[in-house]
């Protein structure tokens, strides 16, 4: 009987070391969290430092996700699951993730986003945007971050909005995120917007798909990251 | 609106099974600061079987991996079908990843709601509020279903629907299922119709697959469904029909390779192990047939799903290979697995005839053939109609005429309306130089059955149903799994029931050979309809 012949290149060992980092991320932010349960005990410098080091975890461990996700979209084995889901719960998950280093930053994080709305999301992919997106205005914005969705006949909207300096001039020109930006002298790697741009086309309905826009100014007058969902 | 209350847990009962102790406390924390304090714990998947069989529970929280034994999917599987969960239970499957069979496998192996690591209190709260509600709206209409009336769920399932509703979308998928189950097909299709006019949903492609496949449309079941598997190989049970109906069109390559492509996505499932198993050795290859049918046995072993099947196809792909030992060694597996199941145990031995009939033993084959006789002649009728085949053969030519004769005749009278194993019946004696001589059993067994199955019409259309129901209840006890006539004994029960009135014991007869013809051709459409004529035979309340 002949052995199954196991394909073993560079992307098999990428794989798997991502999942193992991703487990020695989840051990990390997990002690992480044990030491900031009793936060206020802290001395404010120590509390500060590892609610950033929580930070950079959970961006690593995002950033990781999103690799595997990718990965299993190209190879055709993601399990895509749209479901009509209430957005205020989508919100409320999301906004928990960041709320720390919102705090942390003392920047304002409010949201819109009326009760009943719902939106045809496959969970994990538009959370993973979003928390991303979060993130991203956070590091940008001076005092201020909103989050709002709302619906209408032709889908849903989610913006992320932050009172920064705005998205440099080549984002801006990408416009939907799936052609690649990497800078390494911005330090952006592309993967966010690249990401953000996978999931929106996946979500479909009819003929019609899922996109990304990238403006400036909005009502807080920095950067706006705008999901819209058909 | 971050303010949003936790829901109230303190008087909800938990469990969590998880294998990591620091885990599990985590855990356990988050959910004491929603007033939780009934908190049952389990720390690995034999333990919680053993816990959800002595305790009931409103909600489980269970970890995907649990180490060694089995893992989250199987417990959740071992639950549902051994209905040990109450019906608003729920249950949340916790995992570091989104996999395809939390997603899109079968109804017993999806859980309510999935919580991908690291689990927030937000997160955890949210998905708690919304299933616990979920469950609750969703729970009588569970029970009608437990409770196997299937016109009462659907019945409370569209009056939930007439009303603006959160879980619309689940309601629908309900309603569309249930109608499916009770043979309504129309119903079900313009349900599955509506839904992918609004959203192209991968279970509304589905169940339009699963109409069109038990209407015997194979070609269309596969359009449809390959609109589902193309360019995804996640949607698993997508892919176990479109194999199953490309079995069916004759293109086994193709049906190897659909389940070759699942299985790479979800190795862990036994009946599809088994259904590789099935075409690769139809297709010759034997070397992919031991293999999956090695693992169908293997997964199987510690479930419920556990079955003599694989046990005896291991050992003819086996014998096929030429690989005596694995073919006797999984027979003595089979007797020890199954060790509390009289068939299986006569059928480890019984099959041991054709492994050594063909391997050159024949005199100790026609020891066993002599030994087993009467206790094969006696149960033939119980017995799998690919073990009579194997048997029939060997006990020809080892002279035992009257034993393969019996067993031949229970295979027809079993599948009388088979032309597959009527042809093969009639091959083994040709093969014996008795061509005509099963000519001639085969067509007395079939015109007996046939015979019955009419006489029974004549007979209750004459108004005479005693005596109709006495003529089929003999034929059963002759030919217990043959589909037909347990759908016409059901029938006539039926009948009588309109007539005279609802009986408990008549009516249990009935259902109980409506859910044995149905697990010989799952999903058959008569069969569904029965079940709802036997639900409204005395009932108030109509459809």
């Amino acid at each position: 009987m002949q052995a199954e012949d196991p394909k073993l290149d560079i992307s098999t060992f990428l794989i798997t070391s991502v999942h193992d980092m991703k487990n020695s991320m989840g051990v990390m932010m997990a002690y992480l969290q044990d030491a900031l349960t009793e936060r206020n005990s802290l001395p404010p410098a120590t509390r500060d430092k590892t609610t950033q080091a929580l930070y950079e975890a959970q961006r690593v461990t995002d950033h990781l996700l999103q690799l595997l996700a990718l990965y299993k979209i190209d190879q055709e084995f993601y399990p895509f699951d749209p479901q009509d889901h209430p957005l205020a719960d989508l919100a409320q998950e999301a906004l928990a993730r960041v709320m720390d280093l919102a705090d942390l930053k003392g920047i304002s994080l409010d949201c819109h986003c009326p009760d009943e709305l719902y939106g045809w999301i496959d969970h994990e992919l538009v959370f993973g945007v979003l928390v991303q997106a979060l993130h991203n205005a956070l590091r940008y914005a001076h005092g201020q971050v909103l989050l709002s969705l709302a619906g209408g006949d032709d889908g849903i909207r989610i913006s992320v909005e932050d009172d920064g300096p705005g998205y440099p001039d080549f984002l801006l020109a990408q416009g939907d995120g799936r052609t690649r930006g990497i800078s390494f002298e911005t330090g952006s790697t592309g993967l966010g917007l690249y990401f953000a741009g996978v999931v929106a086309a996946l979500h479909r309905n009819g003929q019609r798909a899922g996109r990304i826009r990238l403006v400036n100014g909005g009502t807080l007058g920095g950067g706006v990251f705008t999901l819209e969902l058909p | 609106m971050l303010g949003k209350a936790p829901p109230d847990l303190s008087r909800k009962h938990f469990l969590i099974v998880e294998d990591y102790e620091g885990m599990r406390g985590i855990l356990r924390d988050i959910l004491g600061r929603a007033g939780a304090t009934r908190i049952a714990f389990a720390s690995s998947g034999q333990e919680a079987v053993a816990q959800l069989e002595r305790h009931s529970y409103d909600v489980v929280l269970c970890d995907l991996h649990l180490g060694q034994g089995l893992n989250g999917q199987q417990v959740l599987e071992e639950a549902r079908h051994r209905q040990l969960l109450p019906p608003h239970a729920v249950w949340l499957m916790v995992s570091a990843e989104k996999t395809a069979e939390m997603v899109a496998g079968t109804v017993e192996s999806r859980p309510d709601d999935y919580l991908i690591k690291p689990i927030t209190e937000t997160l955890l709260f949210t998905r708690l509020a919304r299933q616990m509600a979920r469950k609750q709206a969703l729970a009588p209409i569970e029970q009608a279903m437990r409770d196997r009336e299937y016109l009462k769920a659907l019945n409370l399932t569209e009056a939930q629907l007439a009303n603006a509703n959160p879980h619309a979308w689940d309601l629908k998928r309900l309603k569309a299922d249930l109608a499916l189950h009770t043979g309504n097909h129309a119903h079900a299709r313009e349900v599955y119709q509506e839904a992918l006019a609004q959203r192209d949903l991968p279970w509304a492609h589905l169940g339009l697959a699963k109409i069109h496949y038990l209407e015997g449309d194979f070609e269309e079941a596969r359009q449809e469904l390959e609109k589902v598997t193309r360019g995804n190989r996640a949607y698993l049970e997508a892919h176990d029909w479109l194999a199953r109906s490309l079995d069916r069109l004759g293109d086994l390559d193709a049906a190897q390779n659909v389940l070759t492509r699942a299985l790479t996505t979800s190795p862990r499932a036994p009946l599809r192990q088994g259904h590789l198993g099935e075409v690769a050795y139809k297709r010759g290859d034997l070397d992919t047939a031991t293999r999956a049918f090695r693992r169908h046995v293997d997964l199987a072993r510690q479930t419920p799903l556990k079955a003599p099947d694989p046990y005896l196809w291991l050992s003819r792909a086996s014998l096929a290979k030429g690989d005596k030992e694995e073919a006797l060694g999984i027979l003595s597996e089979l007797s020890r697995d199954l060790r509390e199941d009289g068939t299986a145990r006569l059928l480890a031995r019984a099959m041991e005839i054709p492994v050594r009939f063909h391997t050159g033993e024949r005199e100790q084959a026609a020891r066993l053939a002599v030994e087993l006789a009467g206790e094969l002649k006696g149960q033939a009728p119980d017995l799998p109609a690919e073990a009579l085949l194997d048997l029939a053969g060997p006990l020809m030519s080892l002279g035992e005429k009257g034993t393969a004769e019996s067993l031949l005749t229970s295979l027809v009278g079993n599948h009388h309306d088979h032309p597959e194993y009527v042809e093969r019946a009639k091959a083994v004696f040709a093969q014996a130089g008795l061509a005509a001589e099963g000519r001639d059993l085969v067509d007395r067994t079939t015109r007996a059955a046939v015979d019955i199955m009419n006489q029974g019409v004549k007979l209750a259309r004459e108004g005479r149903l005693d005596e109709a129901i006495n003529l089929t209840r003999e034929a059963r006890e002759r030919m217990p799994n043959n589909p037909r006539l347990l759908l016409n004994h059901a029938y006539l029960l039926i009948a009588w029931m309109e007539k005279y009135g609802r009986d408990i014991s008549t009516a249990m007869e009935a259902r109980h050979c409506i859910e044995a013809a149905r697990r010989l051709k799952p999903g058959d459409k008569r069969g569904g309809e029965l079940l709802t004529k036997l639900e409204l035979v005395g009932n108030d309340f109509t459809a």
